[in-house]
């Protein structure tokens, strides 16, 4: 406030003496130049002190506000409980802030056009319907809620309205949590969660806007659509920083049930319900402060799961395996991700399905291009994921971005799969979050 | 002539003390806390974790409010500098951490310095970049990596005319 006061003062001065001096130079010939110079001179020299005095003030009080808050307290980020202080300068006003109370909505959409070369329809994903005269759909429209319970405690829930054949919409709890973050090393989460198995599934969740491409991996769709992971599951995932200095390891610890139905993608109609037990998931990342936007982990993930081909009573172990490498900066994503799902019948006999996928994306201005590689190949001998086999093949297209909220995706793909014909596919998306 | 020269002399003399005087264009911005605040130091990683919501809860338990400056301020021209992402990243970035269930809102957009200090003085966990010119009382200015603002040393990070 001074400050502005004192800046006025002298921008009016300044103008006053310009106008004098303008006024003085308009001034009747016959007065003596010389008397005017000293007059203008006089002037400059008042002015000029007033300035100094002025800046002098200026000075003092800027020195006086740096050093106005005590810097005592050791020199960390590691505030004890804040202490009241009597330095506080009167009562602070009262905010009624939004971000504090009520709820808060978000909503995710996408509208999809595809075209498949298939000559037997496969399964289809989110209202896609593979041999059917038609080529949009919806997919899914998310509403995201959360609300503050109190400072450290909250509440979030993403409802998903997808849509099924004949232009029917189901709905779909994605995801109902209570969290509550006691601090940067422990951050606990109730409720129904995406399973932290890798990078993928917790860092883009179930909105496509947020996805570069068009579709999910094979590997990384949801389990409802054909996907080979359980993706969700319900009961508690806890997470949080290890201290570790400039590296930034953190740590993930899950534990509850999935309960996964799993559609065969094979157009069978079958649908495999694995009854899982209750799981554990455990990971460790590291996000190191030398490379911001580097993170380089896995996860361990164990449950035991029923085969609908053998009799309930045969329980057969899942171990899922991760490592990923990613780096999203300076425009760049680049994504790689590797698995090993082994299931282990108990009798020494054991399947293993190794799979991957590898993104690379680089922002030029609104446009995006992108291209991804994946890679599954389960064992047929196997019946679990018997409907898959081997699948590998590239991906590529490019995101443009109408404005931060609105995207448009166009993407080409090309499937190989093991004893049948070639997949091509064409999917534009426009997606947009609000 | 002479009358002319000196007015114009005057005049420009005065233009450059009113241009040093109210140009906040050339300051370091400062990382302001409420004055409650124990915390005296961060590093320059810590601070950028902390803006880009990654860090939310102080040690002693308070969680961390994030107060920023409206685009188009020399302050929010700093914040994309020291997150190193250009407005649309930053949006898009924000929409993902509230969906990730990694914040309950963006930060809090505020119009003025005066807002600021407002909203450092009624949370205690408050942190803000401020343009140096105009730290008020009522705030508590942190040092980044062990130096001031204006000092030698000071990340250049925090200097949006520096790159």
């Amino acid at each position: 406030m001074f400050r502005n006061r004192v800046g006025t003062r002298i921008q009016r001065t300044g103008l006053a003496v310009l106008l004098v001096s303008s006024s003085i130079w308009a001034q009747n010939a016959s007065s003596s130049n010389q008397e005017i110079i000293t007059q203008l001179a006089e002037q400059i020299k008042q002015l000029q002190l007033q300035d100094r005095e002025l800046q002098a003030r200026i000075k003092t009080l800027e020195d006086s506000q740096l050093k106005a808050p005590p810097l005592t307290e050791p020199d960390s980020a590691a505030p004890a409980a804040l202490p009241v202080s009597a330095e506080q300068p009167g009562p602070p006003p009262t905010f009624d802030w939004h971000d504090l109370h009520g709820i808060q909505w978000r909503g995710f959409g996408e509208v999809n056009y595809q075209v498949l070369d298939q000559r037997s329809p496969e399964l289809g994903t989110d209202g896609f319907v593979p041999g059917s005269a038609g080529n949009f759909y919806t997919g899914d429209f998310d509403l995201f809620l959360s609300a503050k319970l109190d400072d450290k405690t909250s509440v979030l829930a993403e409802i998903a309205f997808g849509e099924l054949d004949h232009q029917t919409f189901n709905v779909d709890l994605e995801r109902f949590l209570l969290q509550y973050e006691f601090s940067d090393y422990l951050k606990m989460s109730f409720g129904r969660y995406h399973t932290g198995i890798g990078y993928f599934n917790t860092a883009f969740r179930s909105a496509k806007f947020l996805l570069t491409t068009a579709d999910r991996p094979l590997i990384m769709q949801f389990a409802d659509e054909g996907g080979l992971l359980p993706t969700q599951a319900v009961g508690v995932s806890i997470t949080g920083l290890v201290p570790s200095g400039r590296l930034g390891l953190n740590y993930l610890f899950e534990y509850g049930s999935s309960d996964t139905l799993r559609p065969d993608i094979n157009g069978s109609g079958n649908i495999d319900d694995e009854n899982n037990g209750n799981h554990i998931n455990v990971g460790l990342f590291v996000r190191p402060e030398v490379l911001p936007g580097l993170q380089i982990g896995g996860s361990f993930y164990h449950d035991r799961i029923s085969d609908s081909t053998m009799p309930s009573s045969v329980r057969i172990g899942q171990t899922i395996i991760n490592a990923h490498v990613v780096y999203v900066a300076h425009g760049f994503e680049i994504l790689n991700e590797g698995f090993l799902i082994r299931h282990a019948l108990g009798n020494g006999v054991a399947f293993n399905t190794p799979a991957f996928y590898s993104q690379f994306s680089k922002r030029f201005g609104n446009i995006r291009p992108f291209f991804r590689y994946q890679y599954v190949n389960t064992n047929q001998k196997s019946t679990i994921f018997d409907d898959i086999s081997l699948r590998y093949g590239p991906s590529f297209g490019g995101r443009y971005e109408f404005t931060e909220s609105i995207a448009f995706k166009a993407q080409l793909d090309h499937t190989v799969r093991k004893n049948q014909p070639d997949l091509n596919g064409l999917q534009m998306q426009v997606a947009f979050a609000f | 002539m002479k009358i002319s020269m000196a007015a114009l002399l005057l005049g420009c003399l005065l233009t450059a003390t009113l241009a040093q005087v109210s140009s906040p264009q050339n300051q370091d911005v400062a990382v302001v806390v409420n004055p409650k605040n124990p915390v005296s130091n961060l590093s320059g990683s810590e601070l950028r974790r902390i803006f880009a919501g990654e860090k939310r809860i102080w040690a002693g338990g308070v969680s961390i409010k994030i107060i920023t400056r409206a685009p188009g301020s020399y302050e929010h021209v700093v914040l994309l500098r020291l997150l190193r992402m250009n407005e649309k990243e930053y949006k898009q970035y924000w929409i993902a951490q509230v969906f990730h269930g990694e914040a309950q809102a963006g930060p809090i957009t505020l119009f003025s310095n005066g807002m600021q200090k407002e909203a450092i003085m009624v949370f205690p966990g408050a942190i803000a970049l401020v343009d140096l010119i105009d730290v008020k009382p009522g705030m508590k200015v942190l040092k980044v990596d062990g130096h001031s603002p204006g000092e030698p040393g000071y990340p250049a990070a925090l200097n949006g005319n520096s790159h």
